[in-house]
């Protein structure tokens, strides 16, 4: 049985079928082929509950609230802002790429717009100012995975939903890895620029004044971020709750820089809309076929069978994290979310691990998938935005940051509480 | 005959598209006008997150056909190199079919739901007591649009095949480029 639903699943996937039917019929076979009772009549149950969770709406919202700041003008004062801040260290601009993707990610959401909006900023100043030119598109590569983790991210909700986990519990515990990885991209670029004076291009400085006088651009971004995450860390609102308070804020800005117009409301809707719409069919697919998997019992066997093993919980671990690197090398993230998370948070639970730390590590796992070749999305929207030069310099640059992560996932693995101490005080 | 049919459906998913987008965004006025009563003047109006699970279940089946028009719906393309370039058109076509099968599944099973809901007249089982036909029909017919502009795009796109015009067929049902995604995720 377990054979066979693998083998089903990757023959769709390979076939590049979309994957919300490879989950869907997926579910369907299995049904009809291992179980007695007509399970698909509970689908119309299912797609309604799954469609009207308020836990859900939070989707559209936040990613609305990404497609208002995209248009309200702010991207280019921040990364210019963030430039003052952080130029003078070793790599100068590098640092600026990692802090405003994390800045914008964590507000947006979407890595290919984080990477598209911040590479499109940044890309021209790679021959004015001699950096290393693959570093320098590496670290817009990486700086784009940051929104999986740090909260709001729409990745911790689609977790927390299959799963039963907390949503704020989530978006507490990814905190403190979500900056933490930040602040190790950018220590990687300074060892690197350390042991290679030539990548770093042009050392740059700005006096305090410059720096003071360049904070008002970094209010935006970073009043929506505290509109969104403080609300939910205070208790004042629920994850949808803050959501829709930053989509809201994020009018009230556009409004501010005169950019909310009805034009930019329909571009702003019809990219909302097509995403959601995207993403809940996967997501009703994928309940779907949850609940056909747990009914069959193969989520049970598949966990009796890792636990039969006879290995100790590192051990699997290890291998779990080993075969979800490989699977992000060919996987796009959002179906790797939502085919691995439920087949395999019930092992990792039955070994004893926590269901919100395995989340923190799972989406460094995806954040890892989004730039290892030779599927990587953001390799190829940064390679997309250069529209010159070799893909390999992409990758090649690319490579020290994965590097990182590994040394992130490490770290989860040695110290759960680095995801977890934030939550126990709340919880 | 058939392209005017498709470029009118396509104008018909755009329409379905902004009139859910709006429902959304007065969703997020509602929700907000209710935090702030509720933390500021300890007033409650309740029901808002009922009423915006309605708004989004209506408005997530309204843009369904929109998002197939865009070609939005997640593929991994990483065998497409390895398969061969004249088997391209029989994959995509592979794919559509089972996504609009899925969906076609699922309309079907929802029809027997929204029939009930209508014979019974349900309502939620919350304060408000919102009979669920309201939302519920308008949530059927975002699937039933779906199926329907499947459909549509899987005739054209068989049209354009056999008119040889690869191009025209990739652009209707092909996976989409990495250039045509930053296309639509950047300004």
């Amino acid at each position: 049985m377990l054979t066979k639903t693998l083998l089903i699943l990757l023959a769709l996937i390979g076939l590049a079928v979309p994957i919300a039917a490879a989950l869907g019929w997926l579910g369907l076979i299995l049904q009809f082929t291992e179980s007695p009772m007509p399970l698909h009549r509970a689908i119309s149950d299912m797609a309604w509950q799954t469609s009207t969770d308020f836990l859900l709406v939070a989707i559209p919202m936040f990613v609305m609230l990404g497609e208002i700041l995209l248009r309200a003008g702010i991207t280019e004062r921040m990364y210019d802002g963030i430039v003052k801040w952080l130029g003078w260290l070793p790599g100068g601009l590098m640092h600026s790429n990692i802090g405003s993707s994390a800045l914008f990610a964590a507000t947006s959401g979407s890595s290919v717009a984080t990477a598209a909006t911040i590479g499109t900023v940044a890309v021209p100043q790679i021959a004015k100012r001699g950096y290393n030119e693959p570093l320098f598109l590496g670290t817009i590569a990486a700086g784009g995975t940051l929104g999986i983790l740090i909260p709001p991210s729409i990745n911790l909700i689609l977790y927390g939903l299959l799963t039963n986990t907390s949503v704020p519990e989530l978006y507490l515990a990814g905190f403190i890895p979500g900056f933490l990885l930040a602040a190790l991209f950018m220590a990687t670029v300074v060892v690197l620029c350390l042991m290679r004076p030539g990548w770093g291009g042009d050392s740059l400085s700005y006096s305090w004044s410059e720096r003071f006088r360049a904070l008002p651009a970094l209010i935006p971004p970073l009043g929506i971020f505290l509109v969104v995450v403080g609300s939910i860390y205070a208790g004042i609102a629920t994850p949808t709750e803050a959501a829709a308070l930053g989509v809201v804020a994020a009018m009230i800005l556009a409004a501010f820089n005169g950019k909310l117009t009805l034009d930019m409301m329909r571009q702003a809707i019809e990219g909302t809309m097509r995403t959601t719409a995207m993403i809940m069919l996967i997501i009703i697919a994928a309940v779907f076929l949850n609940f056909v998997l747990s009914i069959i019992g193969l989520t049970q066997a598949l966990t009796d069978f890792v636990t039969g093993l006879g290995w100790s919980p590192m051990q699997t671990m290890l291998m779990i994290v080993a075969v979800l690197v490989l699977i992000g090398c060919f996987m796009e993230t959002l179906s790797m979310l939502l085919t691995m998370a439920p087949l395999i948070t019930p092992i990792v639970v039955a070994l004893g691990f926590d269901p919100v730390w395995f989340g923190i590590l799972l989406m460094v796992l995806l954040e890892t998938a989004l730039i290892t070749p030779p599927i990587g999305i953001n390799l190829y929207v940064v390679q997309g935005i250069r529209k010159a030069g070799a893909m390999i310099d992409v990758m090649k640059g690319a490579l020290p940051f994965v590097i990182t992560m590994f040394v992130m996932l490490a770290l989860l693995l040695a110290f759960p509480n680095l995801a977890l101490w934030l939550p126990s005080l709340f919880y | 005959m058939l392209e005017t049919l498709l470029s009118q459906t396509r104008r018909v998913s755009l329409w379905l598209t902004w009139i859910g987008g709006t429902l959304i965004v007065l969703s997020a006025f509602l929700v907000t006008l209710e935090v702030f009563l509720r933390k500021i003047f300890n007033v409650s109006i309740g029901g808002a997150d009922e009423i915006s699970g309605y708004a989004f279940g209506v408005a997530t089946a309204f843009a369904l056909s929109f998002a197939l028009f865009e070609r939005a719906h997640i593929r991994v393309d990483a065998l497409m190199g390895v398969i061969p370039k004249r088997l391209h058109a029989l994959v995509n076509f592979f794919g559509l079919a089972l996504l609009i099968g899925f969906a076609a599944v699922i309309v079907a099973m929802v029809w027997n739901m929204v029939g009930d809901t209508l014979q019974h007249g349900s309502r939620s089982i919350t304060p408000m007591r919102v009979p669920l036909a309201i939302p519920q029909i308008p949530w059927l017919i975002g699937w039933i649009f779906f199926v329907i502009s499947g459909a549509l795009i899987a005739l054209v796109a068989l049209k354009r095949l056999f008119a040889r015009d690869s191009q025209g067929v990739q652009a209707l049902i092909g996976v989409k480029s990495i250039d045509e995604q930053i296309e639509d995720e950047s300004v």
